[in-house]
């Protein structure tokens, strides 16, 4: 139902076949689906999560990872509370292209942005990339860092629990972004149409 | 929740909620309870207070259903919502309005495609209601970032997928009409939400084949039933008209994104077919900013592949057009200045080192560039033609006159070439009317410069800009190539009027003595020589007054001494000049009816084929069989035009033949090489009768006035005043300036040659004056050996009447000169 108490973005963003729509189906409806095509443009997933007792809604925004659809998936970046930069643990040109999506996000996204860099396919016997080196990279980058595996659901619901719980302690923190703070009845009246209001202020 | 007693006390429950209740079935297969409907719509109308609150139970009960999957009943509630809100007076509407979108956002954010579109045929519906009162703080960032996503569905059945990304289209149409009118509500132009919309329109558009088929005006698609991508276009057009002139540019950076990201620029008919969509759906006004930011981009392009620079100066020639017509003053000339900065920046860039395929593609590209000069001028009125021709010679790289034999870079050869050819590109779009209208002075003079440059296709380019501007009255296919038989090219005459014979009198000289020198040069080819003849043809045609045909025959009969005297002409050249001698003698008498002249240059072909002398005649050979031609002295003077006979036949027709009997040689044996050799002008040939007993006090004061750093102007004006009496028509001091310079420079440089001249010319004085100038040469040497030589460009500003190589008075003149310098 309606009574949600917080709306966050997260976008998705990496190399092409690095995961991203697996990992976003594995969460939003909980399977894989096996031969996935590459994503034209953008995908658009919602999914309510309850942390503390209270309800969030993620809106989750999966882009395409082929350059040639770069105009597009940028114009997203920007409005987004948390991007997800994904990579592929066994296939090291993904891991090379990250200084180039950091750059993008840099120029693109909000400077407040919550990042979160993700290794996918730890499933994969062939790992190319050692945790570690991706770990340090993350936090040399002031990011988060996380491994998955969106075919065994491997903390694929941690990812998203924990960055949603992230924003909203933001959130509180700020007391800024409170849809409800606007309308508090008990009837779910709690967000502004369009949601663009609140939200993309705070970022 | 409220809704959860919903079965038990529902009598308890307000009036509102048992109307919105009884509207749903009790199987949502049966559909919408028509008869409760009509109900609630009636209480709603009769108590519109309360259609906030009907607005947010319907929200409330369909997201109830979609949370339970039972998407009969949204289907049903969103129909009820769309009922009432086309039922409902717009001013009530706002707050039912707000449940309405959020009714519509929850569908969107389903996963299923069927309440996806649903719920975008009721936004559509919604958008298409004008409210009286904006909303200020309603958001529509969410619907612009879902309905582009729906834009690049990629979903598995081609025809849901087809649904889902017209349903996508037809929603960012409705968020553009709902947004585009008032400034006060959500700005959709910002780059946020145009980076999302413009993308997702072109991607479907690109999916079109039929933009491969006919790229030319394509036609505005029917909005019913269409497919994506004539529905994109469609809202495309729609999204440009809009745009105002701050706004364009908002458009334009991701269409041009696009292009660059999915390489859409080799080959070009998208980008083609996208840019002719703008430019006809544009606002008129704002056409030319869609020109400039296509050369901006092409300033970001320049260091990408040639190709696609090519292909991106392509589209901006096929557009350009569209916009020329409504573009007005300094942005006409910051375009053209654009293009031409865009020339010079390729030419830079050419290395001849690189392979020939770079060198090709980079021409391509220079060509691309130059179409789109051509196509731009071709759309604008005359008057602003000229202005770009002007403005074209100016960026034409200039050298000093002592470079213009090759001294000057490679690059900047190059950069004439191409900028001659811009020229040439816009000089064939003007129709020129009045000659001093087309030739201003600023533009004539670097002109006929140009028209000496060493390298002969610069020559030629130049000699083919004063073709398409002279002729008038398409004459010059028809004086391509030199000819004798003139009755057959039916050429077309008008009598000329009375500016052109005043500019032609003004600028004759100049531009007779350019087109002499020009055929002087040693490596002229063929067409060098009859592009001259074209252009003498063409001037004669468009001039036809008798008092050009004078000029015309001195020019003739100089020529002709060329052929005979000058040393450094090929055989092959000197027959050319020949034939094209003999040619313009025949044009003349044809444009201006002298019939003793006519049967003159008929006897003189005659002459020449009975010689057996073809090689004499038109038309022009590269090479000539030595053993069979033999030259005019060996053929004697019969195949020659003879002066005299030219001046009797001219007697005999009536003429005033005084200027003619006086000729002087235009560039009487300078020897090519060297850019000077004009020694001749109105003043002198006139003044030569008359004035003969004047001139050695003249010469005198003449020469210390010329001489450089000795410059006295006011007794020089005063002498020039005396001898104007006697004079009819003097140019303008300012056109012969530089003539003079040159002049000078010229009559010391060359007096050898010039002596042989003048020794055949005046017969009379000869004996007497041999002594004379072998004493005058000797001193000449030791002159010239001081180092009298004057500098390159002697002091402007000159006396220009009094010709110091005038038959009668030469003695004087050099007697005098070296001494000048003495001092």
């Amino acid at each position: 139902m309606e009574d949600y108490k917080f709306l966050f973005k997260v976008v998705l963003v990496g190399n092409a076949g690095v995961g991203k729509t697996c990992l976003v189906r594995r969460f939003t409806q909980g399977l894989f689906p096996p031969g996935q095509g590459a994503t034209i443009g953008v995908d658009f997933m919602i999914k309510t999560v309850e942390i503390d007792n209270e309800k969030i809604k993620l809106q989750i925004w999966d882009t395409a990872g082929q350059e040639r659809f770069r105009s597009i998936t940028q114009s997203y970046y920007r409005s987004a509370h948390a991007l997800i930069l994904v990579y592929d643990i066994s296939c090291q040109p993904t891991f090379d292209c990250l200084p180039d999506w950091l750059r993008e996000i840099e120029e693109y996204a909000s400077s407040k942005v919550l990042r979160v860099l993700v290794g996918n396919k730890i499933d994969r016997e062939d790992r190319e990339i050692p945790a570690h080196v991706g770990e340090d990279f993350a936090q040399r980058h002031s990011m988060y860092y996380l491994e998955t595996s969106a075919k065994e659901a491997e903390n694929v619901e941690r990812l998203f629990m924990e960055i949603a719980a992230e924003l909203m302690e933001q959130a509180r923190s700020k007391e800024l972004p409170r849809y409800d703070s606007n309308s508090p009845t008990i009837n779910g009246r709690t967000t502004v149409i369009g949601d663009g209001g609140c939200c993309s202020r705070m970022s | 929740m409220c809704t959860s007693c919903c079965g038990c006390c529902s009598a308890l429950r307000p009036r509102y909620k048992r109307l919105v209740d009884n509207i749903f079935p009790v199987n949502p297969q049966d559909g919408l309870v028509k008869n409760n409907m009509e109900k609630l719509t009636f209480y709603s109308l009769s108590s519109p207070e309360k259609l906030d609150r009907i607005g947010e139970y319907l929200f409330q009960r369909a997201s109830r259903d979609i949370y339970r999957r039972r998407n009969g009943f949204v289907v049903i509630a969103m129909e009820a919502m769309d009922q009432l809100l086309v039922a409902c007076h717009a001013q009530t509407l706002n707050l039912f309005v707000e449940s309405f979108l959020k009714m519509v956002q929850k569908l969107l954010e389903s996963t299923d495609p069927q309440l996806q579109i649903l719920a975008t045929q009721s936004f559509v519906r919604f958008a298409n209601i004008e409210e009286d009162t904006p909303s200020y703080h309603r958001r529509y960032d969410f619907f612009v970032s879902k309905f582009s996503s729906m834009c690049h569905s990629n979903h598995n059945e081609p025809e849901l997928r087809d649904k889902i990304r017209v349903a996508g289209i037809k929603g960012l149409q409705g968020v553009v009409r709902k947004t585009v009118c008032d400034d006060l509500v959500e700005n959709i132009w910002e780059a946020v939400h145009m980076d999302k919309i413009v993308p997702s329109l072109l991607y479907n558009m690109q999916n079109s084949r039929y933009h491969v088929k006919e790229a030319d005006t394509p036609e505005p698609p029917q909005e019913e039933h269409a497919d994506p991508p004539t529905l994109a276009e469609t809202c495309m057009r729609e999204l440009v008209g809009r745009a105002s002139f701050g706004h364009i540019r908002c458009v334009l950076r991701p269409v041009l994104r696009h292009l660059d990201l999915h390489e859409l620029w080799v080959p070009n008919q998208f980008a083609l077919h996208t840019f002719r969509i703008i430019m006809f759906s544009i606002q008129a006004q704002y056409s030319y900013t869609v020109i400039e930011t296509l050369m901006s981009h092409l300033d970001d392009n320049s260091k990408s592949n040639p190709k696609i620079r090519t292909s991106i100066a392509d589209v901006l020639s096929k557009i350009i057009s569209i916009a020329a017509g409504e573009s007005v003053g300094p942005s006409v000339l910051e375009i053209i200045n654009s293009l031409l900065s865009h020339l010079r920046l390729s030419v830079t860039r050419e290395d001849p080192s690189d392979e020939p395929q770079a060198q090709r593609a980079e021409k391509l590209y220079q060509e691309a560039l130059i179409n789109a000069l051509g196509e731009f001028a071709n759309h604008l009125p005359d008057y602003q033609k000229i202005e770009i021709m002007m403005f074209i010679m100016s960026k034409v790289p200039y050298p000093a006159l002592d470079h213009l034999r090759g001294f000057n870079g490679p690059g900047d050869v190059l950069l004439q070439n191409i900028l001659l050819k811009s020229l040439l590109k816009v000089g064939t779009k003007y129709q020129t009317i009045h000659f001093n209208t087309t030739f201003p002075m600023s533009f004539l003079e670097p002109l006929l410069r140009m028209s000496l440059a060493a390298d002969p296709d610069m020559r030629l380019l130049v000699q083919k800009i004063l073709h398409t501007l002279i002729d008038r009255h398409h004459n010059l296919e028809k004086l391509l190539k030199p000819t004798v038989n003139i009755g057959d090219l039916e050429l077309v005459l008008e009598k000329s009027s009375r500016p052109d014979i005043i500019f032609i009198r003004k600028h004759g000289p100049e531009i007779y003595r350019s087109l002499y020198e020009s055929l002087e040069q040693a490596n002229n080819t063929v067409e060098n020589i009859e592009a001259v003849y074209t252009t003498l043809a063409l001037l004669c045609v468009e001039l036809s007054s008798e008092e050009t045909v004078m000029e015309m025959l001195r020019l003739v009969v100089s020529i002709q001494d060329t052929a005979l005297t000058n040393g450094s002409l090929s055989a092959a050249q000197k027959y050319n000049l020949h034939a094209v001698v003999v040619s313009l003698l025949v044009l003349i008498p044809n444009v201006v009816p002298i019939t003793p002249l006519m049967e003159y240059a008929e006897k003189v072909i005659e002459a020449r084929r009975n010689a057996g002398a073809n090689h004499l005649l038109p038309e022009l050979l590269v090479h000539y069989d030595p053993d069979v031609c033999l030259s005019p002295s060996q053929l004697g003077p019969d195949v020659l035009v003879d002066q005299v006979a030219v001046t009797e036949s001219l007697k005999g027709a009536g003429f005033d033949v005084s200027r003619l009997q006086q000729v002087t040689p235009y560039g009487a044996g300078g020897p090519p090489g060297v850019n000077v050799g004009h020694r001749h002008s109105w003043v002198e040939t006139g003044m030569r009768t008359s004035v003969a007993d004047l001139n050695s006090f003249q010469v005198e004061v003449d020469s210390v006035s010329s001489s450089p750093g000795v410059q006295k102007k006011h007794p020089e004006e005063e002498l020039t005043f005396e001898s104007m009496k006697k004079l009819l028509s003097e140019p303008p001091e300012s056109a012969k300036e530089a003539e003079e310079e040159r002049r000078l420079q010229l009559s010391e440089t060359f007096r050898t040659a010039d002596f042989h001249d003048l020794v055949d010319r005046t017969h009379a004085n000869n004996d007497i004056l041999q002594n004379k100038l072998n004493e005058i040469f000797s001193k000449l040497s030791t002159g010239l050996s001081d180092g009298i030589r004057p500098p390159a460009t002697p002091t402007p500003g000159t006396k220009q009447d009094n010709d110091p190589l005038h038959s009668n008075n030469p003695p004087t003149y050099e007697v005098l000169f070296p001494e000048l310098f003495v001092y």
